[in-house]
């Protein structure tokens, strides 16, 4: 049995949370407009769209994985981006498979608001960009909840990682691939070790989320 | 009267709604300093839409409306909106880019929580108030925008009496140290009356009848206005020659003004004008008849009286001299003075959009 290198954990566990942290914040980025949008909004296509975000929330990423790698293949629609095999594709796989679950939580939430609600903040005259400051502030609940489904979701996932990164040492290598990998190979040593750091990022992340929504409460 | 502060005009604007259109015209309404306007009118008459109107949140009835001041116009909700956080928080929410300074802020915030007596409240979070509470945080929220216009959307909605009059004597307090201008909009009309200075009649989108108070509640221009200002005695008469409003060849009803002989119209009396007597009443007797009904709600007795076909409602005063010994089936005499007995001509009893 092999332990693994420290300083080859470490690449991959930051390798991780690089991919990770880029696919959240481009998912939350993307997810506000579309989640405030259709949580007060009415429009054409609005319940079409509200459906494939609620199936979406629970779409096998292995799936999304599959699509998003016939999409970058080289002859695929996208192969010219050259993206397949680099850590980029990982990006925009969990960009898909994190954007339902930021733009159906978000949605929630702000259709948990009170009808009256955008009403009564455009009734006291306030600015746009204030009036959104008071939105975040009234569903930050909501919000947090997004962000811990949304990075449990892609911070876990195997399959689409595996199928447009490909699990390249050095490269694209990831926490959960990399687990998958050693356990095929017996070395379950290393194997162990990255789960046990995937693990502790898990609840690391999720404690301090929890903190801060907590407080929020007060 | 005082100087008109915001003024709709010539408004004719169709809403979709969800059951079909909702058409709201408005010839001129106006609201002005200092002074209380009431909207009464039935669930459905276009209340809200005309609050929403007259703070400028509808974008096409924007061009009807003529703002005469500077300041805010303020809305309060049937039901407040509050926001997350505390009590402080939501008040100096109204000034969230308003461009005022920190200091200036904190001044207009604290004088307005002191206004409606919640300064004490200004740590709690909003969510932990009660009813009353949260809508004293509304007005508070309001008034710390200093308008020029508050519009109050059944400001006593969910109050029990006594927060009705104490919400009332605030108001009326604020309103008078402010000189804001105050639209109020309620389907009761006892909850009209807590403020009123004039009354506007809406009814099915339309102000059927404004003016001021006492001239509303005394000479409404229609039996629908009638109706909705409490003058619960609506009888069909025919003018004679002796100046009395004939209902049927035994009883007749003294008229004030009398209008031509044979003129056909409706006879108006509020309960309160109607005397109830064992004896013979005060004013000018109308006849006999017996109690049909009586319901007595602790404070007042609700006195349902069977006369020519017809069942005329009084009110007494409950626990005190006749309401103490009435019970139905009892004979009474009744008895009204001319000067409170109205007369709706036939013809435009209820023609639409009739104005004084």
């Amino acid at each position: 049995m092999t332990e693994l290198p420290r300083a080859e954990l470490l690449e991959i566990t930051l390798r991780t949370l690089g991919v990770s942290g880029a696919a959240l914040a481009l998912a939350l980025l993307s997810g506000l407009p579309l989640g405030i949008a259709l949580g007060r909004r009415q429009f054409p296509g609005r319940e079409a769209i509200v459906a494939i975000v609620n199936s979406g929330m629970g779409a096998p990423p292995v799936v999304v994985g599959l699509l998003a790698a016939l999409l970058l293949w080289r002859s695929g629609p996208l192969g010219a981006l050259g993206w397949m095999y680099t850590p980029t594709a990982m990006v925009a796989a969990q960009v898909v498979i994190a954007l339902p679950l930021v733009v159906g939580i978000r949605l929630a939430a702000v259709g948990g608001l009170a009808e009256d609600w955008e009403l009564q903040v455009r009734a006291l005259g306030i600015p746009a960009h204030w009036r959104l400051w008071l939105l975040l502030r009234e569903i930050r609940l909501g919000l947090l909840a997004a962000v811990i489904a949304a990075l449990g979701g892609i911070l876990s996932e195997v399959g689409a990682v595996m199928m447009v990164g490909g699990n390249i040492a050095g490269e694209t290598r990831v926490l959960t691939t990399a687990i998958l990998m050693y356990t095929q190979m017996g070395a379950f040593e290393a194997a162990l070790g990255l789960a046990a750091v995937l693990l502790g990022l898990m609840v690391v992340l999720a404690a301090a989320l929890t903190a801060v929504q907590q407080s929020g409460r007060r | 009267m005082s100087e008109p502060v915001l003024v709709l005009r010539d408004l004719d604007w169709v809403r979709a709604t969800r059951g079909g259109a909702f058409r709201l015209v408005i010839e001129e309404l106006s609201l002005r300093r200092g002074e209380v306007l009431v909207v009464l009118g039935p669930n459905g008459a276009g209340k809200s839409t005309l609050l929403r109107a007259l703070a400028g949140l509808e974008p096409a009835a924007r061009a009807a409306l003529d703002r005469r001041a500077a300041g805010a116009t303020a809305l309060v909700f049937q039901r407040p909106v509050t926001f997350a956080g505390t009590v402080a928080h939501n008040a100096r929410a109204a000034l969230l880019g308003s461009g005022a300074a920190r200091g200036d802020v904190q001044r207009r915030v604290q004088t307005a929580l002191e206004r409606f007596e919640i300064a004490h409240l200004a740590p709690r979070r909003a969510a932990t108030l009660s009813g009353g509470e949260l809508r004293r945080l509304a007005l508070a929220r309001a008034f710390a925008q200093e308008p020029a216009v508050l519009l109050l959307d059944e400001p006593y909605d969910d109050l029990d009496t006594a927060g009705q009059a104490a919400l009332t004597l605030d108001l009326r307090r604020v309103i008078a140290e402010t000189g804001v201008a105050v639209a109020l909009v309620t389907h009761e009309l006892r909850r009209a009356l807590l403020l009123a200075d004039r009354i506007a009649a809406l009814i099915a989108g339309r102000v059927r009848q404004q003016g001021p108070r006492a001239e509303v509640l005394a000479r409404p221009n229609s039996t629908a206005v009638a109706r909705l200002v409490g003058m619960d005695n609506l009888v069909l008469g025919t003018a004679d020659a002796d100046g009395f409003g004939q209902i049927d060849d035994a009883h007749r009803i003294p008229l004030a003004a009398p209008p031509r002989a044979g003129e056909e119209g409706w006879i108006g009396i509020r309960p309160e004008h109607l005397k109830l007597d064992v004896g013979r009443g005060e004013g000018e007797l109308i006849g006999k008849g017996h109690v049909a009904s009586l319901v007595d709600d602790g404070v007042t007795a609700h006195v349902g009286v069977a006369w020519a076909g017809l069942e005329l409602r009084t009110h007494l005063l409950a626990g005190r001299g006749l309401a103490r010994t009435l019970s139905v089936g009892d004979p009474v005499s009744l008895s009204v003075r001319p000067q409170c007995v109205h007369w709706i001509p036939v013809r435009r009893a209820d023609a639409a959009g009739a104005r004084r």
